[in-house]
């Protein structure tokens, strides 16, 4: 009986092993079914209008009128916001949060990038004076009045006093001087600035905060006022201004908003918005976990990448989303050289002298970009969806300069430029003019699959011109400690964030002083002058671009700047993704933009009828 | 000896050990075994489906096993990467084809290879991965990785615990309560958080080797206060039994007493803990690669090329990026088989976890 | 008053051990070189100053003993300070330790009313089929890397959509009845403790096997089994009894353990627990906040093995006169 068992145990395997074995050739029947997706034609809405009912002056959204109720639930990945204060909010979640809870007196157009009033009527510029008339009648969630009292208090007694996040005051200086601001009536302030500032009409987004209710607080100084506001402050004794408040923090899990029934917005009908009761902020840890969400229906906003794509797009005929293409991506992926040439602390180099000389020769920064493969990523690690990157500004930034087109890989010509600087090959293995062989550290954030693999690509073909590169993957905040405190590294492969609006705001990286300035960090209050004739160029830029107050002004300005990093490769761009977003069909008023996204016009967007989703052909 | 024998005798820890072996076989002769070798990458077959390989041809005929290159397509409409097969030549698998040179067992050089494909033809028996490389050679060599760390660990966790709690339970008194304090503290510290803070330490500028034998020092630093308390009290029970006291009376040196007397006693115990904290061990590796902390690219082991497998389209589409686990699995299972086995030979009655 | 004393000095011991503890983690992590302030520094808008103050804040421009001793001087004080987010860290644990307890307690309770039944009839049935096919069992669920099966239950429960993907609670949850509440917690709790409840199983049901094994082959057993008592009272009054002492012993570790070996199946689930609080600490070198906890966890381990111990007392009249 046993011996039988095991005959068949082993008779099984065979067969197994047999069937995997044996197989016949039969040509597979080739996916070739033709997806055309309809391309939606989206009319935007014309510009939003100021109406005045009852003494109050509202301002008018053009979208299409929507249905009330309903609600919209989207995921952000991280911990969750740190802070409700929008004058302390450090990282982009709490910023985020804090800005649907208050309204600036003026906002960006989601489409042109313009500046629009929102908080404020209208706005007028003479020379640097900047004259604000707000809105009339307008309250905060507790029933007081907005007047003009609440936006002195934020700029006096907040932004220009550095309390909470003092980026907002940095970026108002125009060398080293704050603009002046003074109250003309109870509706009505004006600020001047000591020079003509371009940025500074940007700067006037700042979120208004009512004086009645943060006073006491910011009173008691830098300590208590970091603290005021925190997630734990119970929701409704928050008074704020948005056009929604906070019902809920859940720890880890969600921030839950609800309706501002007193919100200054209208639709055509005259009727106040939001449409929607309530919007929820589910707190994810990954991207891995907001798609299994999606998948689970838990969530109706969905940003997709690299290989999720092709799955969504496939089902997207037969399911309940809809697809958008946003275009390129706001940030700017790149690898960065360490031309650094100081001594720390100690009396060594951060860069040892010998890598010094490769690392400062333009040369050798040239044929390590002519090596890198931009094109193997995007079909690798993008997946396609994705696009060659070679401008310091990110692709879909209005000040974008067009005329560098790129080049393709090749290395024959990152050979000629390494011959020209006198590196030679040996055996496969480059040497320097001096003899020295050419290796130094490549590093990049662990556990990101994305960097680690442009990595192991970069890594490669470098070596190929026989370069010996150690690929290194550190953790995160190990990384950053390189870059911004002991500067001891060669290369490294990593992200920024930018703004496609104001390319001033890329000053902390691109002026010689900055502390971001990534590829020649300083030290603070450095005073020798080294800077290469082309930092002090960009210097100079930053700081001209500023002053001008036109686009037209300022454009080839900056287009310099873009041309300038192209030529001398201090940082070498790689690609830029491209955003591709999901989001369920039934919600309406959604008018994708490059800019901003998806889902930013959270007050116009409605919950749609059902039937709408399915009745495919019937008529509207 | 005794112990094979015995371990032949169970059904369970009989094909554990084969399983085992066979593993430690196939990576010790990893660079033969495998096709292609660990930094083997082709751009332009990323997250190519593993090579279909036929037998019996289009017309029904046998023949010797052959398969077919893969072309990419992209379909910019759905945004999607597409493998197709390319049907216009056919390329046969051949036994001891030339290769990429290696060195077998780290001194014979050689560029014979068990298997492949020959005149431009490519072989990934599962597939490759986003860097367009062979997932059956990585895991060959990963294996390399994730099969050792372990055992290298216990190599350092042994001494330091045998003679940490020898001495501790020797010599007892004062020396033994402060020593058992510091050992306890450690333990205190939950293991894992422990690992995660020692991991993001590593200095960043360590080779890939170097980088391994650190985190084989970290996985023994967590690991070494347990043992020590166990091993204390087994000296501590050990030392009063007659033959030690004799010997102490004869006038042996202390450490001579410890060494040959007192921790020979322990060896079952060594042994038991041996095999069932390897597994512990392999998987203490690949939760660290998790994070993001464990054995870095470009280098293969079984946690970091888990890891890539995880992303929910991945478990969906691409099921060959998911064969580490499998491995790991079977692995950690064979361990765990083998190890309850010995300890139900050497000591029935342990109570050792 | 011999009791009281003993739970004294249990407590007096503890605080070397707590010292020690204390002063291995800061300096481990104070000396590691992860940068408690990446994100901030890696943001182009965040302007120098604000950088300044944020290291002036954290106490980071000082020396690390005199961080270890401002730590250490408020922690006596009963303040934990602040997270290197300007949260309160005790408010943030407060948050966390009650979803903790939850779901530890689930685990615990379902590990032991499987573990030890079976861990019983394994012993009971000594090296039949039925003893080695627990066995096997049990090691598989101990061979799969925790997060991984943790992903694929979750990837399970977006396919059946049976279950919630992660999380504690639906976002609609304060507006649902009580019975819903609890149902809804129940629903997102099954999957995490069903992950947890596998890995930690097999230990428990060998301990149990081991331990019964041993009280089975006793003296006083074999007597009981000699004067005629039926093998049921044998087993379950007698035996049973015996063994399931030193489990005690391994629930007060256990306790301790699932902070630990809970926080990659909570991160995985996006469970909002202690684990996950303190994984996300580490990573970011969040120096109070991973203090807190892993001084929490210490004394919760000592405080888990003093209950035991007392418990042990209690059930064990023998071990009362030894102390």
């Amino acid at each position: 009986m046993k011996k039988a068992l095991h005959i068949i145990f082993i008779l099984c395997i065979v067969v197994v092993f047999g069937m995997l074995v044996i197989k016949k050739d039969t040509p597979e029947n080739a996916f070739s079914e033709n997806y055309l997706t309809e391309t939606e034609n989206i009319t935007y809405p014309a510009q939003n209008k100021n109406i005045t009912l009852d003494g109050v002056d509202y301002l008018q959204s053009q979208a299409p009128v929507g249905k009330f109720g309903g609600e919209l639930v989207i995921s952000t990945i991280g911990e969750g916001p740190k802070t409700f204060n929008p004058c302390n909010t450090k990282d982009a979640t709490s910023s985020s949060m804090a800005g649907i809870l208050y309204d600036g007196l003026l906002t960006t157009d989601a489409r042109t990038g313009e500046v629009i009033p929102q908080l404020a009527k209208s706005f007028e510029i003479k020379g640097t004076d900047y004259i604000i008339t707000l809105r009339k009648g307008l309250k905060w969630t507790d029933g007081v009045p907005i007047t003009a009292d609440d936006v002195i208090y934020t700029y006096k007694d907040i932004v220009f006093k550095g309390l909470g996040n003092t980026s907002a005051r940095d970026s108002m200086m125009v060398r080293g001087k704050l603009p002046e601001l003074v109250k003309i009536d109870d509706y009505t302030v004006k600020f001047t600035t000591p020079e003509p500032f371009a940025p500074f009409l940007r700067q006037l987004t700042y979120p208004i905060v009512p004086k009645h209710y943060f006073k006491p607080h910011s009173d008691q100084g830098d300590s208590v006022f970091g603290a005021f506001l925190n997630p734990n402050t119970p929701p409704t004794q928050i008074v704020s201004n948005g056009a929604f408040k906070l019902k809920e923090y859940v720890a880890a899990q969600r921030v839950v908003f609800e309706r501002n029934p007193d919100y200054y917005k209208v639709n055509l009908k005259n009727e106040k918005l939001p449409y929607l009761d309530k919007l929820v902020y589910l707190i994810v840890g990954d991207t891995n976990n907001e798609i299994l969400k999606f998948e689970a229906k838990e969530v109706d906003v969905l940003g997709l990448r690299g290989s999720n794509v092709a799955r969504y797009k496939l089902k997207e005929p037969t399911s309940d989303y809809k697809i958008y293409n946003l275009g390129p991506d706001t940030g700017t992926l790149f690898l960065v050289i360490n031309l650094n040439n100081r001594k720390n602390a100690e009396g060594k180099y951060y860069v040892s002298p010998v890598k010094q000389k490769w690392f400062r020769n333009r040369n050798f920064r040239n044929a390590v970009d002519w090596a890198v493969d931009r094109k193997g990523m995007v079909k690798n690690i993008a997946q396609g969806v994705a696009a060659p990157l070679f401008t310091a500004e990110s692709m879909n930034s209005i000040y974008l300069n067009k005329s560098i087109k790129g080049h393709p890989q090749d290395k024959n010509v990152s050979k000629e430029f390494l011959n020209k600087a006198g590196f030679y090959l040996k055996n496969g293995i480059l040497y320097d003019k001096d003899g020295n062989r050419v290796e130094f550290d490549l590093y990049t954030n662990a556990g990101s699959l994305d960097r680690e693999s442009i990595g192991v690509m970069i890594k490669q073909d470098l070596e190929d011109l026989g370069m010996k590169v150690n690929f290194k993957p550190i953790e995160f905040n190990s990384l950053v400690n390189k870059l911004s405190n002991t500067n001891d590294w060669d290369m490294v492969i990593i992200g920024l964030t930018g703004s496609p609006l104001e390319p001033h705001d890329g000053k902390n990286v691109w002026t010689s002083s900055g502390p971001l300035h990534l590829f020649n960090q300083r030290p603070q209050n450095y005073k020798n002058d080294d800077r290469y004739s082309w930092e002090v160029e960009l210097d100079n830029i930053f700081e001209e671009g500023a002053l001008k107050l036109s686009f037209k002004e300022r454009k080839p300005i900056y287009d310099r700047y873009q041309q300038i990093i192209y030529e001398e490769k201090p940082i070498i761009y790689l690609y830029s993704p491209t955003r591709i977003t999901a989001i369920r069909k039934r919600f309406k008023n959604i008018f994708p933009s490059a800019l901003s996204g998806l889902v930013y016009n959270l007050e116009e967007i409605y919950v749609g009828d059902d039937e709408e989703k399915t009745s495919l052909g019937g008529a509207k | 000896m005794e112990i094979l024998q015995k371990i032949f005798k169970d059904k369970f820890a009989k094909s554990a050990f084969i399983v085992l072996a066979f593993l430690y076989l196939i990576i010790l002769f990893a660079d033969f075994i495998a096709p292609y070798s660990s930094t083997y990458s082709n751009r332009d077959m990323s997250y190519a489906p593993p090579s279909k390989i036929y037998t019996i041809t289009e017309e029904g005929k046998w023949s010797l096993p052959y398969t077919y290159n893969y072309i990419r397509e992209y379909e910019p409409a759905l945004m999607q990467t597409i493998y197709k097969q390319d049907r216009s030549k056919k390329y046969y698998i051949k036994p001891f084809v030339k290769g990429e040179k290696y060195k077998l067992l780290g001194i014979i050089p050689c560029d014979r290879h068990l298997f492949g494909v020959r005149n431009g033809g490519y072989i990934y028996p599962l597939g490759t991965d986003i860097n367009g490389r062979d997932v059956f050679s990585r895991l060959l060599f990963g294996g390399r990785i994730s099969m050792t760390i372990g055992f290298l660990s216990l190599f350092i966790v042994f001494p330091i615990g045998l003679l940490y709690g020898g001495i501790s339970g020797y010599f007892g008194g004062i020396l033994d309560t402060i020593m058992m304090r510091f050992a306890e503290a450690i333990m205190a510290i939950p293991s894992f958080y422990l690992l995660i803070i020692l991991a993001a330490i590593l200095p960043s500028g360590m080779t890939s080797i170097q980088r391994f034998c650190l985190i084989v020092v970290i996985l023994a630093l967590i690991g070494w206060a347990g043992f020590a308390r166990v091993v204390r009290g087994m000296v501590l029970s050990i030392k009063n039994e007659e033959f030690v006291q004799a010997e102490k009376t004869m006038g042996a040196s202390n450490l001579r007493i410890i060494l040959k007397h007192i921790l020979p006693q322990t060896t079952s115990y060594v042994i038991i803990a041996m095999t069932l904290s390897v597994p512990s061990y392999i998987l203490a590796e690949s939760g660290l690669s998790f994070l993001g902390l464990g054995i870095q690219q470009p280098d293969a082991s079984w946690g970091n090329m888990l890891k890539e497998a995880q992303e929910f389209t991945n478990i969906l589409y691409r099921p060959w990026l998911l064969t580490p686990g499998f491995l790991i699995f079977i692995a950690v299972l064979s361990f765990n088989l083998l190890g309850d086995a010995i300890r139900d030979f050497l000591d029935p009655k342990s109570q050792s976890k | 008053m011999e009791f009281w004393r003993y739970v004294a000095k249990r407590i007096l011991q503890t605080i070397p051990l707590l010292i020690i503890v204390s002063l291995i983690s800061f300096f481990i992590i104070r000396l590691s070189p992860i940068d408690p302030l990446a994100e901030l520094k890696l943001n182009p808008s965040i302007s120098q100053e604000t950088l300044d103050k944020e290291i002036k804040r954290l106490n980071l421009d000082k020396p690390i003993y005199v961080q270890y001793f401002s730590w250490a001087k408020s922690f006596v004080k009963g303040d934990l300070g602040y997270t290197s987010a300007g949260e309160k860290v005790s408010s943030k644990l407060k948050e966390r330790i009650p979803n903790t307890l939850l779901l530890t307690l689930v685990v615990i309770f379902m590990t032991w009313s499987v573990g030890i039944p079976l861990g019983i009839a394994a012993a009971y049935k000594k090296e039949s089929s039925f003893d080695r096919m627990l066995t096997v069992i049990a090691s598989i669920g101990m061979a799969i890397p925790s997060f991984f099966f943790a992903i694929l239950m979750l990837i399970f429960a977006v396919k059946t959509s049976w279950f919630p993907v992660g999380g504690l609670t639906s976002y609609n949850f304060n507006d649902m009845s009580l019975l819903g509440k609890v149902i809804d917690i129940s629903k997102h709790l099954i999957l995490p403790s069903l992950v947890l409840f596998t890995i930690s199983l097999s230990g428990l049901q060998r301990q149990m096997r081991a331990n019964m094994l041993e009280v089975m082959d006793s003296d006083y057993i074999k007597f009981a089994r000699a004067k005629g008592v039926s093998e049921f009272k044998v087993v379950f009054k007698h035996a049973l009894r015996n063994a399931v002492n030193p489990m005690i012993t391994l629930l007060g570790f256990e306790f301790a353990g699932l902070l630990s070996g809970a926080a990659l199946t909570e991160y995985v689930f996006q469970y909002p627990g202690l684990g996950r609080l303190i994984l996300e600490a580490v990573m970011k070198s969040d120096i109070n906040l991973v203090m807190a906890s892993l001084m929490m966890g210490t004394i919760m381990l000592i405080a888990g093995n003093l209950i035991a111990d007392i418990l042990l007392m209690i059930t064990d009249p023998r071990l009362r006169t030894k102390g």
